[in-house]
């Protein structure tokens, strides 16, 4: 088979799905969570962080192509694979599933479809239209107060509870993503007692409540 | 001594090209001891007594080793989980007075052909594609000239249980073969035997698999629960490997 055939094979194009989820855990959710768990240590070191990132533009913007990339491949590949799959599946009256599926392998398609409506809002609130921001110095440098942006943001609890509801889906969409591409991988994940399975919903509920720890202390804690 | 039971039957009724409907029978003094497809019989005499056309069913072995039996019943493929297949199931699994409902395996490449028969040839062309070795004719060679070993061995016959019943593409939520085809490929792919062939092998099955309209793999293990023969998912990790060595290495 040629390259791009198997590329587009079912099994290629879920190679595609698996590899584009996974450029985006690793290049931008990790990153993205370990700057969020600076918001904790307060204002200064926040935004001095969000200053140098700003100062790094080059990588930013090639991490964002790299981003827009990945999504797109990754929502094509699905969408074109869940239509097939549909299709394939035919009409089934009766049949029951077995308790086998997870609650977070059948929601997959929700979970994925909530976290792209939340990549959009999330990039609405804080790039593509941030409320107005007031200029400190930092350094010596001017910089934007994005601490303080972020902190007027989830003053609103229905913000907040946005927000919340948005990563009860990346963990769920994680902790089924995680394993099932390891084993779209080649790698063995065992129906049971695996411990592929159990890492990754750790990780998944890891990830999905540390990145809720912002909008909640932001609301609850502290204040600014 | 054995009991029998009264069941009522919601039995899928099809004839090929036409729309099905589901028909519901009453079938009394049902031996508890006998299989599903002994009921089955059971209530066909009664409807060619009545003048009425029995319901089509695929069987042959009745021992669960050929694969020909397999419905859906109360929307369990071959009615149970517990590694048996719909012939190995007894009536002593049902209560008195149930209804039981009975629709064929369902997949878009398993098209009904009458009644709880569907066409499942599609499996025999994915392992017409590279179901077979290489081996020169004449005298069968010595036994051990190819040492294996022994848990090579074991995994290759464990994945050569498939009886190519179709369940796993039934229960898969993607009316995906993968199951299926993970066995076929890895049954060759674990032998030494089944090497000269490798690389055609996993690529002309997936390709026959994609090209049939089968359904992808998002791995939720529907398959390895529904298989009456045990096959495990391990084969499908087995054929990702093999089908990335052979298509970008
Ligand atoms: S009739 Fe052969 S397996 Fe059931």
């Amino acid at each position: 088979m040629k390259k791009n055939c198997a590329l587009l094979s079912s099994i290629g194009q879920k190679l595609l799905i698996a590899t584009s989820g996974l450029v985006m855990f690793i290049l931008f959710l990790i990153p993205h969570m370990g700057g969020n768990i600076l918001f904790l240590f307060g204002p200064d070191i926040f935004n001095s962080y969000a200053m140098h990132l700003h100062q790094m533009m080059p990588v930013v913007i090639g991490l964002r192509v790299l981003m827009l990339a990945s999504i797109t491949i990754h929502m094509a590949m699905t969408i074109k694979m869940s239509i097939s799959n549909v299709q394939a599946r035919g009409t089934r009256l009766s049949q029951k599933p077995s308790k086998e599926r997870s609650l977070a392998a059948r929601l997959m398609p929700l979970s994925g479809g909530m976290i792209f409506l939340f990549i959009v809002k999330h990039l609405l609130d804080f790039t593509i239209s941030p409320p107005a921001v007031q200029m400190i110095e930092i350094d010596g440098y001017m910089a934007k107060d994005v601490y303080g942006m972020v902190y007027t943001q989830f003053q609103d609890p229905v913000q907040v509870i946005i927000y919340l509801l948005f990563m009860v889906a990346v963990g769920f969409h994680l902790s089924h993503a995680l394993q099932s591409a390891v084993q779209t991988f080649g790698w063995y994940v065992p129906r049971k007692h695996s411990k592929i399975k159990l890492i990754s919903m750790w990780v998944a509920i890891g990830m999905a409540s540390t990145f809720a720890i912002i909008p909640v202390s932001a609301l609850i804690y502290f204040h600014y | 001594m054995s009991d029998t039971i009264n069941i009522s039957l919601k039995v899928w009724r099809q004839n090929q090209g036409e729309e099905g409907h589901f028909e519901v029978y009453q079938a009394k003094d049902i031996d508890t001891s006998a299989s599903f497809l002994e009921m089955l019989d059971v209530v066909n005499e009664q409807l060619t007594l009545n003048g009425k056309e029995p319901i089509a069913f695929e069987d042959d072995c009745r021992e669960g080793i050929c694969g020909a039996c397999g419905v859906l019943v109360n929307g369990t493929t071959h009615g149970s989980h517990e590694k048996t297949t719909l012939c190995q199931l007894h009536m002593r699994k049902f209560k008195n007075n149930e209804q039981i409902v009975i629709e064929p395996f369902r997949a878009h490449p398993f098209t009904v052909i009458k009644d709880l028969v569907v066409d499942r040839s599609g499996l025999d062309a994915i392992i017409t594609e590279g179901g077979y070795v290489s081996v020169k004719t004449g005298n069968a060679p010595e036994a051990s000239t190819t040492p294996i070993k022994k848990e090579l061995a074991e995994a290759a016959m464990d994945a050569a249980e498939c009886i190519g019943c179709g369940a796993c593409v039934a229960a898969c939520p993607n009316g995906s073969a993968m199951l299926f085809t993970a066995a076929k490929v890895s049954q060759y792919a674990l032998l030494p035997q089944g090497h000269p062939e490798r690389k055609q092998r996993v690529e002309g099955m997936v390709g026959k698999m994609d090209e049939l309209g089968f359904g992808s793999c998002s791995n939720e293990y529907e398959c390895a629960v529904a298989c009456p023969k045990g096959i495990d998912v391990q084969n499908i990790a087995r054929l990702n490997r093999e089908f990335i060595k052979a298509s970008f290495m």
